[in-house]
């Protein structure tokens, strides 16, 4: 059977999703056989739009369960991307905005599917995914 | 207080014997130096060992005050130990004359040891290698030297002295299973050289052994992992190699050994991995006792070629060029060991002798120009790995996972990969690669490119093992304790199933269940399918006597897929196609109906087909949605091509249900037929199965010509009758359809036949 290993990854940069929408980009270090991460030099990546923020962290212990995807960072292409870095702040007011936006789009929603008694979409009976 | 294993000159006159170099001076270098000393820049490390050189030679000093030193230095065993690793390593030549020394020296050692290092002598002997002669010992001082060592307070002492890399506590170690010798069966890319690695893995895992067992066998002892096969061989082998009280002390140990491991893995490239590999494979079914050596030769054969062995493990067919980049990383990330290694070790070898520390270095010396060489030689991946290298040479993070571990996550992930019946678990990748493979036949076949290699990760199919588990039984007690686990779970809640008895059950929930029933009928039918057509390739694989009987299986799940479809116990006559038609206003039926027809007895077939005929406007009414009906086709052209001309004949006459005293003006039944795509497809094959009978076979009786034709008659015209717009489109139209109307239908109307069928060829 045909399996996927991480070893071949170690040591090279990386771009992590995690499960709750964040994506990491760091150094793979270590791993094991739940796919338990260890990055190195660590950067939290904001993405608003077109713009990103990056966020230093250091060092990531990640639980293997908590990962979405990665992939390797061709460290050439890197710099090439129409993407276009802001500050920190910057990028967190950004997602606070859009945060926000979200939330009253979602408002409309729910009340729009109320007003027409059609059942509402809870958290809990939703999946994460 | 120095702890160093500042050897010991107890047995002077040996080493007169043998005139070695005098460690003496050697050890005042130590004790100015060395040990005591905090700082392990490597560069101060450097120098010191180059002014080891260059005393080298000079003339021994009277070791009255070396022997006066602290109790450490008054270890007799060590003191032999580096005597003896001395004697191998620096003088190969005279190899006679060692084993004549170490001989001599048998009373003071213990046994155990005793026979680690004797073995291991013998066997340097049949080693060709020199490389290894030399390691051999080294590594065997390691780990005979350093358990004895307090390891607490060397670790103290260390810890300030360590460089940047986190210190390697027990983490690895104690979360991780021991180290296990892996039965990873890869394609061997030569077969050749066996007997080469045999005798180059024998000797460490001996006198690895030999050190672990004996002192640490009772933590381990009580340990029960649920991973039998990789533990139960191991088990009996190693002690606990792990505990926690000198696990830094082996971690070093562990890196030594890859240290001697890289050197031997570099010169073959990678060559010799795949072969150990290959004959560690059908390890897991044989027996324990037998399975000790070679399990462990297969653990030492993993740390000393893993970069290789990887290769051959992740070299899988779509293995485009960007995963030819991490391939260098394998032998460049070995250099890499070898290169943060030396600022590791610095602090470590103080403990070693200077003269080891130096011989050590040397080869790691040797190795860098060695795999430069290599890579010069190596081709197009020369240069990939140079540049890798370039880039690895900057990271001074890398190789924070250690080879050895990189190889134990490989290892569980390969275990996980080994099944005993990969068709059973691994269903769509053995289908995938098959077609690979007849696809690379087939474009090897027409033109003679280059033959890619495709390797395949080939798992080594282990024997299933029946293990029959009993559940711990405790002697002495009262009464039975019941120890529940994985293999024996223990029954919490007692589910009973009560059967609806009550007679007021509305009539949707009737009307539900039997759909249920339905659907859970078709499951179980589904499954009798599969095995059915798995049956060919166990036949191929079976023996010749077993082939009856997987016959005469298959027979009887063929007759208990029939007896599903048609619905259990019928009377003499099928009276009602209820069951069948429940299954058929399923999709998933309509499909399994189709996989199955190819196996059913022609009367079973032929009935199958009839009964959809008789009902063919329900289905058609109720496939309205899913469209899954022309799934049907194929195999019943397949069922129609063997029939007579009789069956044939009821058969339109169930298509059209011309029953034959009535004959409505509009006949429904026909219509919906008609309008239909399978419907009318099914007609057409039909007509055309008729057709080709009745052209073929002149001899057919009145009787049923006179029916066939009166039924020809009349599909005619209803044909006819037919808008043309309500006229589905067909699946496929039998050429023959015009001969046939040919015969029932004069000119005019043929003519109109033809254009409303487009049965003439060239108009569609």
């Amino acid at each position: 059977p045909g399996t996927a290993s991480l070893i071949q990854d170690i040591d090279k940069k990386h771009l992590v999703l995690l499960r709750d929408g964040r994506t990491l980009i760091g150094y793979l270090r270590s791993i094991d056989q739940f796919a338990n991460l260890v990055l190195h030099q660590t950067v939290e990546r904001i993405h608003v739009g077109k713009k990103y923020g990056d966020i230093p962290r250091g060092i990531f212990v990640v639980r293997g369960e908590n990962v979405v995807l990665l992939g390797e960072i061709d460290l050439e292409k890197e710099s090439d991307t129409p993407l276009q870095q802001v500050s920190i702040e910057e990028i967190l007011e950004e997602q606070r905005v859009e945060q926000q936006a979200k939330q009253e789009s979602e408002k409309l929603k729910v009340q729009a599917l109320k007003e027409r008694g059609l059942s509402v979409p809870r958290a809990d009976t939703l999946d994460e995914y | 207080q120095s702890l160093e294993d500042c050897p010991l000159d107890e047995d002077e006159d040996a080493f007169q014997a043998l005139g070695e170099e005098d460690e003496d001076i050697d050890q005042f270098n130590d004790d100015t130096f060395g040990a005591g000393a905090v700082d392990d820049d490597w560069q101060e490390a450097h120098e010191r060992l180059a002014e080891l050189e260059d005393k080298a030679g000079s003339s021994r000093e009277p070791d009255g005050p070396v022997g006066n030193d602290g109790d450490v230095l008054g270890d007799p065993e060590d003191a032999l130990a580096e005597r003896l690793t001395r004697l191998v390593v620096d003088s190969e030549l005279e190899d006679p004359a060692i084993m004549q020394a170490m001989h001599t020296r048998d009373p003071p050692q213990p046994g155990a040891l005793n026979s680690s290092i004797w073995d291991s002598s013998a066997v340097l002997r049949r080693i060709r290698g020199p490389l290894l002669a030399q390691e051999m010992p080294s590594v065997s001082v390691l780990d005979y030297a350093l358990p004895q060592r307090p390891p607490q307070a060397r670790d103290e002492e260390r810890d300030p002295s360590e460089r940047a890399l986190p210190r390697r506590s027990s983490s690895p170690i104690i979360g991780s299973p021991p180290v296990r010798a892996v039965p990873i069966g890869t394609p061997p890319k030569q077969a050749a050289i066996p007997n080469f690695n045999q005798q180059i893995l024998c000797p460490k895992p001996v006198h690895i052994r030999a050190t672990m067992q004996q002192r640490y066998p009772a933590p381990y002892g009580e340990r029960m992992s649920p991973n039998q096969l990789c533990n139960v061989p191991n088990s009996s082998l190693l002690g606990h190699p792990f505990p926690h009280s000198v696990s830094p002390v082996l971690t070093h140990l562990q890196r030594a050994q890859l240290l001697g491991g890289a050197q031997v893995k570099l010169l073959p490239a990678g060559r010799m991995s795949p072969s150990q590999f290959a004959r560690v494979s059908g390890l897991v079914g044989s027996p324990l006792p037998s399975v000790n050596p070679k399990l462990l030769q297969g653990r030492v054969g993993q740390m000393m070629s893993p970069a290789g062995g990887f290769r051959a493990f992740f070299g899988a067919p779509p293995a485009p060029p960007p995963s030819q980049l991490p391939h260098p990383p394998g032998p460049g990330s070995h250099l890499q060991n070898l290169r943060p290694q030396p600022q590791m070790f610095r602090p470590d070898t103080t403990h070693l002798h200077p003269q080891h520390r130096r011989l050590l270095h040397q080869r790691q010396q040797q190795n860098r120009n060695q795999h430069r060489s290599l890579n010069g030689s190596g081709g197009d991946r020369g240069g990939h790995r140079s540049s890798h290298q370039e880039q690895i040479r900057k990271d001074p993070y890398a190789n924070l996972m250690l080879q050895r571990e990189k190889d134990w996550v490989s290892k569980i992930q390969m275990m996980q990969l080994q099944s005993t019946d990969p068709y059973l678990d691994d269903y769509y990748y053995q289908n995938y690669f098959q077609k690979l493979e007849k696809l690379a036949a087939a474009e090897e076949v027409h033109g003679d490119g280059p033959k890619k290699e495709r390797t395949k990760l080939i798992t080594p199919q282990v024997a299933k093992l029946e293990h029959t588990y009993k559940p711990v039984q405790f002697e002495g007690s009262l009464g039975k304790l019941t120890v529940s686990s994985v293999n024996n779970p223990r029954k919490m809640i007692d589910a009973v199933v009560t059967s609806r008895s009550e007679d007021d059950e509305t009539k949707e929930k009737q009307v539900r269940d039997k759909r249920r029933q339905t659907l859970v009928t078709i499951e179980k039918t589904y499954s009798l399918l599969l095995d059915v057509e798995d049956y060919e390739r166990r036949y191929l694989l079976s023996l010749e006597g077993e082939r009856p009987a997987l016959m005469g299986e298959r027979k009887q799940k063929i007759c208990d897929m029939y007896d599903n479809l048609r619905g259990k116990a019928p009377g003499q006559d099928r009276p009602s196609d209820d069951h069948f038609m429940q299954i058929m206003c399923i999709r998933k039926g309509k499909r399994l109906v189709a996989r199955i027809l190819p196996f059913l007895a022609p009367e079973q077939a032929t009935d199958v087909l009839m009964a959809t005929a008789r009902n063919l406007p329900f289905l058609i009414k109720k496939d309205a949605q899913d469209e899954v009906l022309p799934c049907l086709l194929r195999p019943f052209s397949h069922v129609l091509y063997h029939l007579p001309l009789g069956t044939v004949t009821s058969l339109v006459q169930q298509l059209m249900n011309l029953p034959q005293s009535a004959a409505s003006p509009t006949n429904l039944h026909l219509t919906a037929v008609l309008q239909n795509k399978f419907g009318l497809s099914l007609l057409y094959l039909v007509l055309s199965r008729g057709e080709e009978l009745q052209s073929s076979d002149t001899n057919t009786e009145l009787m049923q010509d006179n029916q066939w034709t009166e039924l020809m008659l009349m599909a005619t015209r209803e044909l006819l009758r037919i808008p043309q717009g309500a006229l589905a489109k067909p699946m496929s139209i039998p050429s023959n359809l015009i001969s046939l109307f040919s015969r029932y239908v004069d000119q005019q109307k043929l003519n109109l036949l033809e254009t409303k069928l487009h049965l003439v060829q060239g108009i569609r």
